[in-house]
């Protein structure tokens, strides 16, 4: 067994137009015993970023509280927000300062750009960073993840259809995950309303 | 995080497999110098990484090093004495002895066998004559008239000691060296490629490239097509 | 907690090892099955790279960069473990970056290629070109830090494949031209006959007179189907339970008021 399969995550980030969307699953287990399900696994950073942590839950809180701190610092020095590619980076060198003995954590980070323009970037755990256009996934079960993205996203979704989609491909993907499941919360960040929040319903086994 | 996956096939053993420098490589003394000789097959397990490969080191104008075992070992080897060395020809303000050469790559060699896979071969001239010095992989020194080394050289170890004469001329020296890694390249698969020979006398060092195609046929191998 | 200082933490080795001992298995990291080669032509060097990461057989990445920035007249071919050769060579560039800084001179090829030897503590093979006053240089590095300097070289899973391009099509002396359609043939030759190496073939020309960063210079794997009709959701098609919209704080922004410079 892996440690990454410890306790189960899977996470979704797909880019629209002027547009990103994160969702995450919600059981927390520990092996094959679930023992919360409103757990989610994407943070919010600040009012157009957020950061999914898979792998192993300790690690994953672990490394959100360094981030949160590394970002308040950020805001202290520089009082503005961190921009999504810089909080990629940042991310990235925290991951690979621990390239011997790594956080078993990998992270998805979805934002808006100072232009309004999305960032999307995924790592694994020891921060190979890797940036993408349309989509990116982890979780215990990223090839059914992969396989729905790969077929339902398309370029310049608007908002809602951003939603819809990618709602559809995680509650999809999580049907075949023993590990991930018991519902989903999806976070649209669109570059004028705001962020909007949803709560899915999902099968319960 | 499909990396949990057991077992990536594509990739993993590939890059970090050693190395090696499965060799054969060889010095002699003459009356008035030394000559080394070396084959230049580099392999990582059964693909050849470099086919010109440059197995003999210059560690001073006057002494030369041929080097066997992991690549990566024997040139961080060769990179310390020669900084060493360099430093040591600075404070002496003259040349420095073949000796003092080889007992540095002997002290590396001996200080760091638990993490080193090298034997080298340290050959040169200086104001007694020329001389062999050979340091196999337990780091021992010996002053030897000839040496052979790598995993070619248990391919000739009979012939070199039948053909070996004591007072050879610079010429036969030469031939000598040519002959046996010829014989050790036929023989030994992880010995291959071309033959470089380095000449060491009072004159300095001279270096000589022979290509895979310009070398004699052995026993049932087919003349290079002209 | 870490620190701000650089270098590596091995705060979480002793946990990690004594998880591993327990039979939980460490993750894999991402891989760069690769196929990277370079050629030195008349003028300068020719770097090639396919443009695939894998992880464990999954593709992490479709269209990765895997030629990184070293210097102005330098550059490196990543594989291995992608966030090392990520890394590596970016820490190599920035050091190059304070040494032309103090010295005011160009970056030599042979400085990167001894800083970029890490005897064996990162797996990252390399291919280094690069053009400096003693001419163009091209360079491979193994993980374990043994270096060799060649007119053609190749490195990666697909580097058996390029090689044999490179074997029959080599000529001393090329023109760009020449040596951009051997190198692309190189690296085609992995990415069609290699698993670990797919997508898209991206060059890098250095010569005497600068760079040209061809990415994607052939786009050999674009999608082969696209639906006539898309699937679409109607709004409403998923499941909510709840909703709820975080509006954008309203953070006024106000420049800062003129300030006078204190000059009492």
């Amino acid at each position: 067994m892996s440690i990454y399969t410890y306790n189960g995550a899977a996470i979704i980030a797909m880019a629209g137009k002027d547009c990103v969307a994160i969702g995450s699953d919600l059981r927390f287990g520990v092996q094959l015993q679930t023992m919360t399900t409103d757990y989610k696994k994407v943070f919010q950073i600040h009012d157009r970023l957020f950061v999914g942590l898979g792998g192993l839950a300790t690690d994953a809180q672990t490394l959100f509280e360094r981030l949160v701190f590394r970002h308040n610092m950020y805001k202290l020095r520089e009082e503005r927000d961190m921009k999504a590619s810089t909080f990629g980076n940042l991310l990235s060198s925290m991951l690979y300062e621990k390239r011997f003995g790594p956080y078993f954590a990998s992270p998805v980070v979805a934002g808006l750009e100072p232009d309004g323009k999305p960032f999307l970037c995924g790592m694994d755990s020891i921060g190979a960073l890797e940036t993408a256009a349309d989509f990116i996934v982890t979780g215990t079960n990223s090839e059914s993840l992969f396989g729905m993205c790969e077929s339902m996203w398309r370029p310049d979704l608007e908002a809602d259809e951003l939603f819809e989609t990618l709602a559809q491909c995680l509650l999809s993907g999580i049907d075949r995950d023993a590990l991930a499941g018991w519902g989903a919360v999806v976070y649209v960040i669109d570059k004028n309303k705001g962020v909007i929040a949803r709560t899915l319903k999902g099968r319960m086994d | 995080m499909a990396r949990i996956v057991a077992g990536s096939q594509i990739t993993d053993a590939e890059y970090m497999r050693d190395i090696s420098l499965g060799t054969t490589i060889i010095a002699v003394t003459f009356d008035g110098g030394v000559v080394l000789g070396a084959d230049s097959r580099t392999s990582s397990g059964t693909y050849i990484a470099n086919r010109v490969q440059d197995k003999i080191t210059p560690l001073l104008d006057n002494v030369y090093l041929c080097r066997s075992g992991s690549a990566s070992d024997t040139q961080a080897i060769a990179s310390y004495v020669q900084y060493y060395l360099a430093q040591h020809q600075a404070e002496l303000g003259g040349p420095v002895r073949v000796e003092t050469a080889a007992k540095l790559a002997m002290q590396m060699a001996y200080g760091n066998k638990n993490m080193l896979q090298a034997g080298l071969i340290i050959a040169g001239h200086d104001s007694s004559g020329g001389s062999v010095w050979a340091i196999p992989l337990g780091g021992t020194l010996l002053k030897v008239p000839y040496a052979i080394g790598g995993s070619g050289s248990a391919y000739i170890t009979g012939w070199c000691d039948k053909n070996w004469r004591a007072g050879f001329t610079r010429e036969q020296a030469r031939e000598f060296v040519r002959a046996a890694l010829r014989h050790a390249m036929a023989r030994d698969s992880s010995s291959g490629g071309c033959v470089r020979t380095v000449v060491i006398d009072s004159n300095g060092a001279d270096r000589e490239f022979i290509p895979n195609t310009k070398l004699p046929p052995t026993y049932g191998e087919l003349a290079a097509p002209a | 907690m870490g620190s701000n200082g650089g270098g590596f933490d091995f705060d979480l080795c002793k946990r990690n090892a004594l998880l591993e001992r327990k039979g939980m298995a460490p993750p894999k990291a991402w891989k760069t099955g690769t196929t990277i080669a370079g050629v030195v032509y008349k003028d300068g060097v020719v770097l090639g790279a396919d443009t695939r990461s894998t992880s464990g057989s999954t593709v992490a990445d479709k269209n990765c960069e895997k030629i990184h920035y070293i210097a102005p007249n330098i550059y490196c071919c990543g594989a291995g473990t992608a966030a090392d050769t990520m890394n590596v060579t970016a820490m190599i560039s920035s050091s190059l970056d304070l040494h032309r800084y103090a010295t005011g001179r160009q970056s030599r090829v042979v400085t990167a290629m001894t800083m970029l030897k890490y005897q064996g503590h990162v797996s990252a093979a390399l291919v280094l070109g690069g053009v400096d006053l003693n001419g163009p240089h091209l360079f491979t590095i193994f993980p374990h830090g043994s270096t060799d300097a060649l007119p053609y070289a190749t490195m990666g899973s697909g580097s058996l494949n390029a090689m044999a391009v490179f074997e029959a099509g080599f000529k001393e002396d090329m023109t760009k031209e020449e040596a951009m359609a051997l190198v692309a043939a190189a690296i085609r030759s992995g990415v069609y006959n290699d698993l670990g190496s797919g997508s898209n073939v991206d060059l890098c020309i250095i010569s005497k007179e600068g760079v040209e960063y061809l990415r994607n210079h052939e786009f050999l794997m674009a999608k082969t189907y696209t639906r006539k009709f898309p699937v679409t959701y109607a709004k409403g098609t998923a499941p909510v339970i709840k909703e709820k919209l975080i509006p954008l704080s309203a953070v006024d922004v106000t420049e800062g008021a003129e300030e006078a410079m204190d000059t009492s």
